[in-house]
């Protein structure tokens, strides 16, 4: 059963959809941020199944482009597609990644494996924040050069935890400029 | 600039390609990939890189030899090593060979971003020290915006450039209002043997006869009213160096035996004076105008055409030449952005075309005022359709070709009475032209007031 963002018979503009056995307060955080700062309506999808497709036994992780793949190709009616794992992800290039997306595409996951902390609270937050962030690209954003925006690139916790909780004035244009244009 | 930044990446593992390319254009990089080292040759030819990313370990031509390669066509391309397979041999030898760095793959994201800041410091200072050594040289910066283009036209205009900038004889540059015709006379200049002496340019079309006069032959004190001192003209001021004359076509023809004699005999007197004066310059004339038309009207002397025109360059018109607009966007934004300290990263791809797509009319002239506009009113971080809006085709514009410079002359000529009431002088100042320069003008066309 699809959850709307406000329960309303809006189209959804984005499906956020857990993968594997995935935190569902974090997914409700993630899609809340997605509505607010960013205007989407967000649907979250029920569970799809572990991503064991995208295993990579030499280094013991997931790779990012297979499930991106994947979600690519679903189409459950959104614009866009966002994968939340709970595993941890790597690309061909780096060691890991918080989240992968396409540029002005369709597809984007997250993973809440190097996000984890004592505090949940903390936890929720940093999911939020590497989704938007995602999404942003999705929207066509590159990375940002001011530290105060959430489309800078992060490379460590400590690092995604300074970053606020909002696009600078710029992105944030982009941000309207892109969604008026898929969206009206 | 990030935008204007552009990465090849060359690995036989499409996987890498695709995985690198997708990072660095989120970081807003414009990126290349090539499975091979012939392959990327290939495209380097027609299109290098700023920056390249290139694996060790390819089959047939594997990276070190790739890098020998490169560095024979583009000798300043910062090159940076990969590999999964690490050696201190392999790095030692790359290191040799000119690569600046060597990295293991895969990359922890920071190291990643940490590499790709020090790649950037380095193209920075390696392009920091090429334009200090312009201006070392006092070769002047401004011309460059005539060299930024790919297309064919532009090209051979390039390839002419060199071969006439070693000679003396005197060039006509033609073209439409805001080609860059005066960029041209100045690279002309800055590539001849003649570059360390002075560059003296003159308006023609901006002075009425008697200034223009004065202007160019100088004059000794008392020879008119004003005249309080002896001036030196251009043309004296000229030798050793080049004379540019733009907008040639606007000089009266009684000034055209003036200087026709002057050119013939390589001197002449100042306004006033009785003493010859000698100057050994190079002449280079540029204009708008169709001289043989004008040559046909009695409106431009025969002789004193073929004065000037011992060898012409045309210099194409923007719309001709359209795969130069972007990059000519690029580097009119990046100059104002770096002017107003706004921080813009490109274009979109619908302003993009929506500047292909346009006509052009001011050519490069028009195009940096309409970058500069939108830069002014942008509020995101890239230019789009809609910082563009006001680009709209003139009313009086009609199809591209429909109407030749002669009748668009017209045209402005009779609007500017128009609005101004037929008075002369404010028609004048609209125009942006001398009331002597409108009047001759009107009477060449046959305009009544």
């Amino acid at each position: 059963m699809e959850h709307k963002g406000h329960g309303t018979t809006e189209k959804s503009h984005i499906n956020v959809i857990p993968i594997g056995n995935v935190d569902a307060l974090a997914v409700s955080v993630v899609a809340a941020n997605l509505q607010s700062l960013m205007g989407l309506n967000a649907a979250r999808l029920p569970k799809h199944p572990d991503p064991e497709y995208a295993y990579l036994p030499l280094r013991s992780q997931y790779a990012a482009g297979a499930i991106i793949k994947t979600l690519e190709s679903l189409d459950k009616g959104a614009r866009f597609n966002l994968g939340i794992v709970q595993c941890d992800l790597c690309t061909p290039i780096l060691k890991f990644v918080f989240g992968e997306s396409q540029l002005g595409g369709k597809a984007a996951v997250i993973s809440l494996f190097r996000l984890q902390d004592k505090d949940s609270s903390r936890v929720y937050l940093r999911a939020a924040k590497i989704s938007l962030h995602e999404t942003g690209h999705l929207l066509g954003i590159a990375h940002c050069h001011s530290r105060d925006c959430l489309m800078a690139f992060v490379s460590n916790v400590e690092k995604l935890d300074t970053l606020p909780s909002r696009f600078c004035s710029a992105c944030k244009y982009e941000i309207s400029r892109s969604v008026k244009h898929l969206f009206g | 600039m990030k935008f204007a930044t552009r990465i090849m990446i060359v690995d036989d593992e499409e996987m890498i390609c695709e995985a690198l390319q997708a990072w660095f254009l989120r970081d807003g990089y414009q990126v290349a990939t090539a499975l091979s080292g012939p392959e990327a040759l290939r495209v380097i030819e027609k299109s290098p890189a700023d920056i390249y990313l290139v694996d060790i370990k390819m089959p047939g031509m594997d990276g070190i030899e790739f890098l020998s390669r490169l560095k024979q066509l583009q000798p300043n391309a910062v090159v940076a090593m990969m590999t999964a397979h690490g050696t201190v041999q392999t790095a030692v030898e790359a290191m040799k060979r000119g690569a600046m760095d060597y990295f293991c793959k895969p990359f922890d994201p920071d190291e990643l971003s940490l590499f790709m800041e020090r790649l950037l410091a380095n193209k920075a200072l390696r392009e920091e020290n090429s334009a200090l050594k312009e201006l070392l040289t006092e070769r002047y910066d401004g011309f460059s915006e005539a060299f930024i283009a790919h297309s064919d036209p532009m090209r051979a205009i390039f390839a002419k450039i060199e071969e006439v900038a070693v000679s003396s004889a005197p060039v006509l540059i033609t073209g439409e209002t805001g080609v860059g015709k005066d960029m041209v006379a100045k690279a002309i200049h800055f590539r001849s043997d003649r570059s360390c002496g002075p560059f003296l340019a003159v308006n023609c079309g901006a002075l009425s006869e008697s200034l223009l006069e004065s202007e160019l032959f100088g004059h000794e004190k008392g020879a008119f009213t004003g005249a309080v001192k002896a001036r030196r003209g251009r043309l004296e001021m000229a030798d050793n160096g080049t004379l540019f004359l733009d907008e040639v076509g606007e000089i009266s023809t009684k000034m055209q035996v003036s200087l026709l004699r002057a050119l013939e005999e390589k001197n002449f007197l100042r306004l006033g004076g009785s003493q010859p004066i000698s100057s050994d310059f190079r002449l280079i004339s540029a204009t708008h105008r169709d001289l043989p038309s004008l040559i046909k009207e009695n409106l431009f002397r025969e002789d004193f055409y073929y004065r000037i025109n011992v060898i012409t360059i045309d210099v194409p018109p923007l719309r001709e030449r359209l795969e130069d607009i972007p990059v000519l966007a690029d580097h009119f934004l990046k100059r104002i952005c770096q002017e107003t300290g706004k921080s813009l990263e490109g274009f979109t791809q619908k302003a993009l075309s929506l500047l292909t797509e346009y006509g052009w009319q001011g050519n490069i002239r028009e195009l940096r005022n309409v970058v500069e506009r939108a830069v002014v009113i942008a509020k995101g971080r890239m230019i789009g359709a809609e910082e563009l809006t006001f680009l709209n085709p003139r009313p009086d514009a009609g199809p591209i070709g429909a109407k030749t410079l002669r009748e668009l002359e017209i045209d402005q000529i009779k609007a500017a009475l128009d609005l101004c009431n037929g008075n002369i002088v404010r028609a004048s100042r609209r125009l942006g032209i001398d009331r002597s320069t409108l009047m001759r003008k009107m009477k060449r066309y046959q305009l009544d007031r």
